[in-house]
């Protein structure tokens, strides 16, 4: 079902469409909930997040006299994929709030029918290859970009022996490897790799119990991969070293943070947190990766409005291709596509629960061509290598 | 804030230990090494909440408590009034140099940040950053002449030199409004780069700072047409790290100093052909610059590294670096 918004007239020749892509209720998995029913991962939808952009703008669409349009496409598993998806406007861009299986047959649907999609919610490193395709985007950060902002970090402080413990599903053993590729990128020694279980059974003790799962080896800090965060946020100060927990838990990378307090930071989390709320949220609220992925979306298409040509078209695959459309992200350091796989790329901020500890990359980590360039899959060293000027 | 607490603080607390302090220094140091420092730097330290006074030579003669963030600043030259923006407080304090008491506060300016003010019209420019406005006051009556929408997170302002047209930079929108400066009719939207930041004027030339877009952009002020714009690129930068914010032209605009942000440099420029002179290393951050009115020093603030470079701009050299208070935000010069 295609539902629009704001809309006033049906054809202008200055128009920006853009479509929240979301699942059908059924296939939306029920996210972020531990074994006892505590919510661990926020999780919400990022359309919220997509309208603060809009919103935001307004006044820039107003000076240029462009339009732009809000449609929300909620996916229904009964009718064909690919008639659901030509509802959409050409020229426009998808937002897909989709799990990772849905996402990928979406965006390749999408790909094919020339519909520039953007990925907003998942940062497996692999999609980056896997979807090597020149109308799909993502706008999240990859697994490789949070992982060598901490590997930048570690090197930083000089804690360079580390203990690597992982979570037994598939999802934790990928993410591991991304992980194990950026600590070593920088020159981080993994001492051992280890896997915890969820059971409590005293025969599983030395993969159960913190104590022993982090015992008879020495280490600076310990590493934690725990998608789920089920099992992990019980390790800090239960580590046989009185050693740092990073990762998943502790000390962890994120795209955006409530208590970054540079960069005009504090100006947007305010607006989030008031905007379209009937009660505005306790300080501690922020836009969630996804969301900021979402929002950084739609401001990359409209702050590239500023330094566009005026009376150029608005095609929102020509604005993405442009090498000179930047986004203000509110992080010091403006983010922009990469060509080569459509990664934005941006600054990484290293958190606690309560603080933002650094901004990567970090000092004396420099890159030949790009500031931020030295946090994740680099040029030279992608599988996907899209062309500069990816138009057909 | 009660204006009364404030003052009463600083001559029970501050006055006296700082009193002895800077005249056991001047005799010690300042004027052993430097011809009669007449000047005067006064600086806001938007986290500690204070005024610095700071004599040529960097030294620190008082620190006043003042209120909740104080920020930009504005300076009536003939009187030595500053008018000074306490964000967190949502006021502007005339503060009486001469006598160091506030004698009035404007309250009601919700996120006061930058000023600007227009001293033959005897009126007071101030943007309110977190809401989307700016509001022009009378100072001779104190009265709100007008209240301009602009973009999210307004930050610079500038009056033309007749006092005919307003310019505020809306920071999240990428533009500049353009008003009347006497119906307060809007004019025009400038569309600039990323961040527009700060605003000055030099003849028929506004001149806005891309924070994010990492150039200076200037504008015809007779067409409100951009006509050129300046890239900077000191040694060992990428683009990217060049975040400049303010910008302070000398007494008879031919040179122009701006602060280079996360790139810790002061770049000068050759305000008429753009060309630019020299970069100069200074502290974390630099945002906040005032010039002397001989123009022989510059004091740039440095807001990461809680100091204040002094500048010798003969040599183009830094002569000294100085504790300021806690992120330091603005300085203005009294003679």
């Amino acid at each position: 079902m295609l539902l629009a918004f704001m809309f006033t007239s049906s054809i202008h020749a200055n128009t920006i469409d853009i479509t929240v892509v979301t699942a059908a209720a059924e296939d939306r998995k029920s996210a972020g909930k531990s074994f006892a029913g505590i919510t661990v991962i926020p999780d919400r939808p990022v359309q919220r997040a997509v309208e603060l952009a809009l919103y935001e703008s307004a006044i820039l669409f107003e000076t240029l006299e462009v339009e732009a349009k809000l449609h929300q496409l909620q996916l229904s598993g009964d009718s064909n994929l690919e008639s659901q998806l030509s509802n959409t406007p050409t020229g426009g861009m998808l937002i897909l709030d989709l799990p990772a299986a849905q996402m990928k047959t979406v965006a390749r649907q999408a790909n094919a029918m020339q519909r520039v999609a953007i990925n907003v919610r998942h940062s497996d490193s692999n999609l980056r290859e896997s979807l090597c395709l020149p109308y799909i985007f993502h706008t999240i950060p990859s697994d490789r970009m949070y992982f060598d902002a901490l590997g930048q970090f570690l090197i930083y402080r000089g804690w360079r022996k580390v203990l690597l413990v992982q979570g037994p599903t598939t999802e934790d053993t990928v993410r591991a490897e991304s992980m194990v590729k950026s600590l070593k990128k920088f020159g981080v020694t993994i001492v051992d790799q280890r896997t915890f279980t969820l059971s409590h059974h005293p025969d599983d003790r030395d993969e159960n119990k913190p104590e022993f799962l982090t015992g008879g080896v020495s280490y600076d800090v310990v590493a934690v991969i725990d998608t789920q965060k089920d099992y992990g946020r019980y390790l800090q100060y239960s580590t046989r070293s009185a050693r740092p927990v990073v990762g998943d838990v502790g000390l962890t990378p994120a795209s955006w943070h409530f208590a970054l307090e540079r960069y005009g930071a504090p100006q947007l989390n305010e607006r989030y947190r008031r905007f379209k709320s009937d009660i505005t949220p306790g300080p501690q609220v922020a836009m969630t990766d996804a969301e900021f992925a979402a929002w950084s979306a739609v401001k990359l298409v409209t702050n590239s409005l500023n330094t566009r040509p005026p009376g150029t078209e608005l095609d929102v695959m020509s604005l993405l291709h442009d090498p000179a459309s930047q986004v203000d992200l509110y992080k010091g350091t403006r983010g922009s596509m990469r060509h080569w796989n459509h990664q934005l790329r941006q600054p990484i901020l290293l958190t606690t629960p309560d603080t933002v500890v650094a901004v990567a990359p970090m000092p004396k980590f420099l890159h030949p061509k790009h500031y931020v360039d030295t946090l994740g899959i680099d040029e030279p060293e992608s599988g996907c290598q899209l062309p500069p000027n990816a138009q057909q | 804030m009660n204006i009364d607490t404030v003052m009463q603080k600083v001559h029970t607390l501050a006055a006296p230990v700082f009193a002895i302090g800077a005249m056991f220094l001047l005799s010690l140091f300042s004027l052993a090494t430097t011809p009669a420092a007449a000047a005067t730097a006064v600086i806001t330290n938007e986290r500690s909440g204070d005024l610095i006074l700071m004599n040529e030579s960097g030294d620190t003669i008082d620190v006043i408590p003042l209120c909740s963030r104080p920020r930009g600043m504005a300076r009536n030259s003939t009187d030595n009034t500053l008018y000074i923006a306490c964000s967190d407080d949502g006021e502007v304090l005339e503060f009486n140099f001469n006598t160091k008491e506030v004698d009035r506060v404007f309250s009601k300016l919700s996120g006061a940040m930058s000023l600007a003010l227009h001293h033959p019209s005897n009126r007071l420019l101030v943007s309110n950053e977190g809401a989307a406005r700016a509001t022009v006051i009378n100072l001779l009556n104190a009265e709100v002449l007008a209240t301009l929408e602009t973009g999210h997170e307004p930050d610079g302002v500038v009056f033309s030199k007749e006092g005919d047209l307003i310019f505020v930079a809306s920071e999240n929108a990428g533009m500049v409004h353009v008003y009347d400066g006497n119906t307060y009719q809007p004019i025009k939207r400038l569309i600039t780069n990323l961040r527009p930041r700060r605003l000055a004027v030099r003849e028929n030339e506004l001149w806005v700072s891309s924070e994010m877009g990492s150039r200076v952009e200037i504008f015809d002020t007779a067409s409100l047409i951009k006509k050129d714009e300046i890239i900077f690129a000191p040694r060992g930068f990428r683009s990217e790290q060049l975040t400049p914010v303010d910008i302070l032209f000398d007494q008879t605009g031919s040179t122009a100093f701006i602060a280079l942000g996360s790139a810790n440099h002061v770049v000068i420029v050759d305000a008429a052909n753009r060309k630019i002179l020299k970069y100069i290393l200074v502290g974390r951050r630099p945002w906040g610059l005032g010039l002397t009115e001989d123009g022989k020093r510059l004091f740039v603030l440095n807001g990461l590294s809680d100091d204040v470079t002094i500048i010798n701009t003969d040599n183009r050299r830094p002569v000294r670096t100085s504790r300021a208070g806690l992120v330091p935000h603005s300085v203005e010069i009294i003679e």
